[in-house]
């Protein structure tokens, strides 16, 4: 089980990175911390046939909080137990290193990053569906500079994103949650670091006019149910929020989503959304 | 082949490389060092632990030549260090290993258990050892050796939770 | 009668009864085992294979890339050395048995996913994947058979065409009341109750897959093979006779073994292979099986149905079983166990303990499109104690009693013991309602049946279960012959040498990997000749220098080379004693050996065992004639004063919490009554326990290798083939009985597989007691989170009225 013949380049910089994946001569792609590609290699699932490295871009390693606005930029590279260790500043009151936590195994957490598993979009996977449910916003560079997309609409499918080639995927905007902002993120796996089967995450942030629930781990992008916006008054609660997402609403949810045929896969998915409903407001 | 520059247990390495190459198999093919085993080459089992930059990460899913740099050490490393003796102790005591397989890697992740979560409950070991697969052992007598060596270095395996913490990001 | 007559023993902290640490660790821990993927020989070359990407069809067509036509090498090329490679061939003396013939390379049809189809070469084994995949196979498809059921009843092919359908073997064992009376007894039972039940068909999955590194020796003009195998010396015996070269010929090493569980008890077409090509090329070669191949090409294990019928009286005391049961052994009977010692074993164990008046079983081993299958630890008893365990406590219900008391109405009782069972079976001892009692005590049923009458917080159910099964080991001669395959187990040798400077060399065709073989058989040297365990060094594993043995399994080392080990010793005190009385010019009855040191009665004259073997070998002058000549090397050989073998046995107890809202189980204790007799290291013994349970709990809960329609496995990775990790397996609490066998050297028996038989039945006991609330059951293995849902669906519970009470 060995990894098909491929070049390798370390990209010494965003620019650099671009460029060398602008190379349409050859199949080519990036390598984060190849978490994820490295086992398609072995398996010979994947032929790129040149892997830019981007790993030590310095660029993509910072992590820091805009002035301008609060928000986090969490660079690219920025591995996923940097998170669970909290050595990056929280704006989500803990929710991000909750999720580093429970992605894969300390060994895996140690070597893939951020960037990898969003551009790598497993449906399964974590931060395609924790960005999401934050409204975080992705950057990626292009030949012609940067851009953003919002990552509700930035995975297009199971394994396909927005990111046009030859885009980098550079950093995640995370915008500062409020004090009064209340999450929960719950998954459910066969076994602890298993790739999960179901995820349901609620974000209730009423000072930010937020209301969400996120369904993942589908066959495709995660859904996300926002509440509506009167539900979100200052005068409303965040049970009143809660109260919106009726067994009626989730599974019309599940259904539109194309998971609906299968009882178990249904009920998996209502059973993590009503519990991330239940600890969101506990 | 591509050259690159590593060291591999203290030892500075200059090494041609198949790009293809992952990290296991450049150890225990080039530089003879087997003790690394390789349980699945998908990331899974893993057999194939060990520290990088002092932290364990998978070998068979990580390619040398993306080791540019980098500081690996493997079973064979771990002479002198006083964790990884108490643990080799506390193995053979508990009786936390049958065939030897998973064994190195084993060791190598409850290495960084004992040194990162001293005094981590039994809960928190078995999640810390999710990662690790051991066919023989039903998990018994490694965790009984996790809990042996926290005990015996003054922060008993208990509800208390401990962080020691590695390199954070980079500020711009 | 005394249970824990082995405690009465003086404790030995060096000897049998001695929780020794192991001999095995250091260089395990230091990183130094030698696994077959760690062998370099100079020159070596590296194998991958060209294998067959679909389930069934005929081969039409093999192309080699161009330009690596010297590197590829198939059927053809294999048949045209002289002598010719042939088949695997494994004939059973069963009547009715339809031998398969597997070509180490498909020749005409390929008949599984995986299959073995070319063979290529290359300086690395990178390089030799990217020619197996530049090879390019011509198949005609064929209509897959895939389900077993299905394969016997309405084939929609046949897997092997000369046979007509795709019936290995159909085997049928009754006794007791036959006829009319089994038939008046059916109808006048008071409880009777049926099922269809399911276990799926597993991967044994050992953390080292199988590998092979051989060279041929040009000075010995001997094939030299490392392999990762349990038995050896039936690899020798089987390679000799399709390689078609005699067996001094080939010297067969399994150096360090990364677990075998059965998995590697079979001779391999790779090692057929790769045997050919060294010395067709004349280079040593290196094939290590990846997990890809591990998975989804070599053999499986455990895949049963059984149709089964429990007849009981008003109390639940068990009355009568009448079942059918098929084993889906796959495309290939593998050598040396065959298709069929599966099926055939469920006909024979299935009453295990218990007593009953009219039993009945008929078996079939089926061939279909899928891996063969191969004894997993504990074998058909996983399958068998699932059936029976399920169906007892389904009677009990019946019956208005606890399971237990069920159980206790109909298992052996000690006073009977030793019992002849009603298939035959020849219980040596024990005292099986005892452990129930204890577990039950353990466990501590009323308070879990309190707290089932009170809703979780959490909204998960509770239930609690146990199973009892007995585990035949050491299987001698007298059970074996029978299935006429091409091992039967006789009698086992322990070579024994004292090297000039007292240490003492064992050499055993067995194999330990993992068994810690290379402590407890210097315990039993210990315990015989007083020498230190730290100088005795066990050799095993190597055709070369060891006796002939069947090998590692059926949990029969500790019995069957424990008794050849002590045998040798004991030679081994006898040679010494003569030496010594010479030396010391007294009479033979004047000589003791005590604690490693020979000495005269009167306690003037004394020597350890090294200065008596400096002084044979070394100064031989010292010696007077008429010492033996045959000095300090011996043979010792054993075999149990009645060989049908030990029966180990448990009751496992569990209590579960079901998650209604995802199906999810989660193992709240863990309760194991275990009787191994005589226990040579119980820290050994433990840590069998402790991983068998893992295996079972996988077994219960995980452990799944599914096929689609077209036989395509739809595991390939262990991230779709899932084995319990540490937070799946609980810390089982342990209680040990000791019961002696009354036919064994020390009073041991065999214990090796006993943990991976009860998880699945104890726990589906669990869990049905947990679903009982919502008229729910589990009759399929693994127990996953969507058997449990479905069966909670189809039971019409609304499980979505208590999902959201969960905890998240």
């Amino acid at each position: 089980m060995k990894a098909p013949a491929f070049d390798f380049t370390q990209a010494q910089s965003v620019p650099d990175a671009v460029a060398l994946l602008a190379d349409t001569a050859r199949f080519t792609k990036p390598l984060a911390g190849g978490q994820s590609l490295g086992p398609m290699l072995n398996l010979r699932v994947a032929f790129p046939e040149h892997l830019i490295g981007v790993r030590q871009i310095e660029a993509l390693r910072h992590a820091f909080i805009d002035p301008a606005n609060g928000e986090l930029v969490l660079g690219a590279a920025v591995r996923h137990a940097q998170i669970e260790d909290g050595l990056i500043p929280d704006v989500t009151r803990g929710l991000l290193a909750h999720v580093a936590a429970n992605i894969a195994y300390r060994a895996v957490r140690n070597r893939g990053t951020v960037g990898g598993s969003l551009a790598h979009a497993d449906p399964a996977a974590d931060w395609v569906n924790t960005m999401p449910l934050l409204g975080a916003r992705i950057v990626v560079a292009g030949p012609d500079g940067e851009r953003e997309i919002d990552a509700r609409t930035f995975m297009t499918g199971p394994f396909t994103t927005a990111l046009d080639e030859p885009e980098l995927l550079v950093a995640v905007r995370v915008p500062a949650l409020s004090d009064a902002a209340r999450w929960a993120y719950v998954k459910f796996c066969r076994k602890p670091g298993e790739f999960a089967e179901a995820v349901g995450g609620v974000l209730i942030d009423r000072p930010r006019a937020v209301g969400r629930l996120l369904i993942g781990a589908t066959d495709g992008a995660p859904v996300v149910l926002e509440a509506p916006t009167e539900l979100l008054a200052a005068s409303s609660t965040d049970s009143q929020v809660a109260e919106h997402w009726t067994d009626d609403r989730l599974r019309a949810a599940i259904n539109a989503a194309g998971i609906g045929h299968d009882p178990y896969v249904a009920q998996l998915h209502l059973t993590m959304a009503r519990r991330a409903i239940v600890a969101a407001l506990a | 082949m591509t050259t690159i520059r590593l060291t591999v247990n203290g030892q500075p390495i200059e090494a041609e490389v198949q790009p293809r190459t992952h990290l296991a198999d450049f150890l225990r093919e080039q530089q003879l060092l087997t003790g690394t085993n390789l349980g699945c080459e998908h990331g899974i089992c893993g057999a194939c632990t060990l520290e990088i930059d002092g932290a364990p990460a998978r070998s068979c899913i990580t390619y040398a030549i993306d080791c540019e740099g980098a500081s690996i050490r493997t079973i064979e490393g771990f002479d002198g260090d006083a964790p990884m003796a108490a643990l080799r102790a506390a193995f053979s005591t508990e009786h936390a290993l049958q065939c030897g397989y998973c064994t190195p890697g084993m060791l190598v992740t409850a290495r960084d258990i004992v040194t990162r979560l001293p005094g981590a409950p039994e809960a928190r070991i078995r999640k810390e050892l999710s990662g690790n697969l051991c066919r023989c052992t039903g998990y018994a007598g490694i965790v009984r050796a996790i809990r042996a060596v926290m005990a015996q270095s003054g922060t008993p395996s208990g509800p208390g939770l401990a962080s020691v913490r590695p390199v954070a990001p980079t500020a711009p | 009668m005394d249970h824990d007559i082995a405690r009465a023993r003086p404790l030995s902290t060096t000897g049998v009864g001695a929780s020794l640490p192991r001999k095995e660790d250091r260089r395990f821990l230091a990183g130094e085992g030698e696994f077959v993927g760690n062998i370099k020989l100079p020159g070596m070359l590296h194998v991958a294979f060209a294998r067959s990407a679909v389930a069934h069809g005929r081969v039409l067509a093999i192309h080699k890339p161009a330009g690596f036509e010297g590197a590829v090498f198939t059927m053809a090329d294999l048949e045209a050395g002289s002598p010719p490679v042939g088949p695997i061939r494994v004939l059973s003396s069963l009547p009715g048995f339809k031998p398969s013939s597997q070509w180490p390379l498909a020749r005409d049809k390929v008949r599984q996913v995986g299959e073995p189809i070319a063979m290529c070469v290359a300086a690395t084994r990178a390089e030799a994947e990217d020619i197996a995949d530049a090879v390019v196979v011509d198949i005609e498809d064929l209509p897959a058979v895939v389900d077993m059921l299905q394969a016997r009843d309405a084939p929609p092919a046949l897997v092997h065409e000369e046979w007509g359908d795709n019936i290995f073997l159909e085997t049928l064992v009754e006794g007791g009341l036959k006829g009319d009376e089994f038939e008046a007894l059916k109808g006048s039972a008071a409880v009777k109750v049926h099922r269809r039940l399911r276990t799926a068909r597993q991967s044994m999955a050992p953390m080292e897959g199988r590998g092979v590194v051989c060279t041929w020796n040009t000075r010995l003009d001997q094939l030299e093979m490392y392999t990762a195998a349990q038995m050896p010396h039936i690899n020798r015996a089987g390679l000799s006779e399709t390689l078609g070269i005699d067996q001094a010929s080939i010297r067969v090493i399994a150096p360090d073994v990364g677990g075998g569980f059965g998995y590697k008890g079979i001779l391999l077409p790779e090692e057929i292979c790769l045997a050919w090509l060294t010395r067709h090329i004349g280079r040593p070669v290196k094939w290590i099986e990846d997990r890809r191949e591990q998975l989804i090409a070599n053999t499986n294990c455990r895949e049963h149905h059984y149709d089964i019928t429990v007849y009981a009286d008003a109390r639940g005391r068990l009355l009568a079983i009448d079942c059918d049961s098929v084993i889906d052994s796959g495309a290939y009977s593998s050598y040396p166990f065959s298709a069929c010692l599966e099926a055939a074993q469920v006909g024979s164990i299935l009453p295990g303990p218990y007593k009953m008046e009219a039993f009945r079983c008929r078996t079939w081993s089926v061939s279909t499109n899928k891996p063969p299958i191969l004894p997993y630890r504990g074998v058909a008893r996983a399958g068998v104690c699932f059936a029976i365990e399920t169906l007892i406590d389904a009677a009990a219900l019946a019956a208005g009693v606890e399971p237990h008391e069920a159980r206790l109405a109909s298992l052996i009782e000690p006073d009977e013991m030793p019992y002849d069972n009603i298939t035959r079976k020849h219980f040596d001892s024990g005292d099986y309602p005892e452990a129930i009692r204890r577990a039950m005590e353990a466990i501590d049923l009323p308070a879990w049946r309190a707290r089932q009458g009170t809703p979780e917080p959490d909204g998960r159910l509770i239930g609690v279960g146990h199973a009892v099964f007995c585990e035949q080991a050491a299987h001698g001669t007298s059970v074996y012959y029978g299935w006429g395959i091409p091992m039967v187990p006789g009698h086992e040798q322990c070579g024994a040498r004292m090297t000039p400077d007292g240490r003492l060399e064992l050499r055993i065709g067995a194999q330990s990997h993992g068994q810690s073989l290379e402590t407890t058989l210097a315990q039993v040297a210990n315990e015989i000749l007083g020498i230190d365990p730290a100088h005795v060094r066990l050799v095993h594993g190597d055709t070369g220098v060891t006796p002939y043995s069947t090998g590692t399994w059926g949990s029969r080392s500790m019995v069957m080379s424990g008794g050849a080990v002590a045998e040798a010793c004991t030679l081994m005190v006898e040679r010494v004693r003569d030496i010594a009385a010479h030396l010391f010019q007294v009479p033979l009855d004047q000589v003791v050996l005590a604690q490693g040191r020979v000495s005269d009665r009167a306690g003037v004259q004394s020597l350890t065992l090294a200065e008596l073997a400096h002084v044979w070998y070394r100064q031989p002058q010292r010696l007077p004639p008429g010492v033996n000549p045959a000095g300090l090397e011996v043979i010792g050989g054993y075999k149990a004063r009645v060989d049908t073998g030990t029966f180990s046995y448990a009751c496992h107890a569990v209590a579960v919490a079901v998650d209604p809202g995802t199906g999810a189980v989660e193992l709240l204790d863990y309760v194991i009554v275990e009787d191994a007799g005589t226990l040579v290291n119980p820290m050994v013994v433990d840590g069998q326990i402790y991983g068998g349970t893992a295996q079972g709990i996988g077994t219960a809960l995980f452990e799944e290798m599914r096929y689609d329609s077209q036989g395509q496995p739809l595991a390939s990775t262990l991230a779709d083939y899932m084995l319990p990790g540490a937070t799946e397996v609980p810390a089982p609490r342990i209680i040990h009985m000791e019961t002696r066998s009354p036919y064994t050297t020390f009073g041991q028996k065999g214990m090796g597989e006993g943990g991976a038989i009860a998880p699945g039945a104890a726990i589906a006991n669990a869990v049905n007691d947990a679903l009982r609330p919502l008229g729910a059951e589990l009759t399929e293995l693994p127990m996953s989170p969507r058997r449990v849902m479905a069966a909670i669906a189809a039971a019409g519970s609304a499980a979505g009225a208590v999902a959201g009470r969960g905890a998240a």
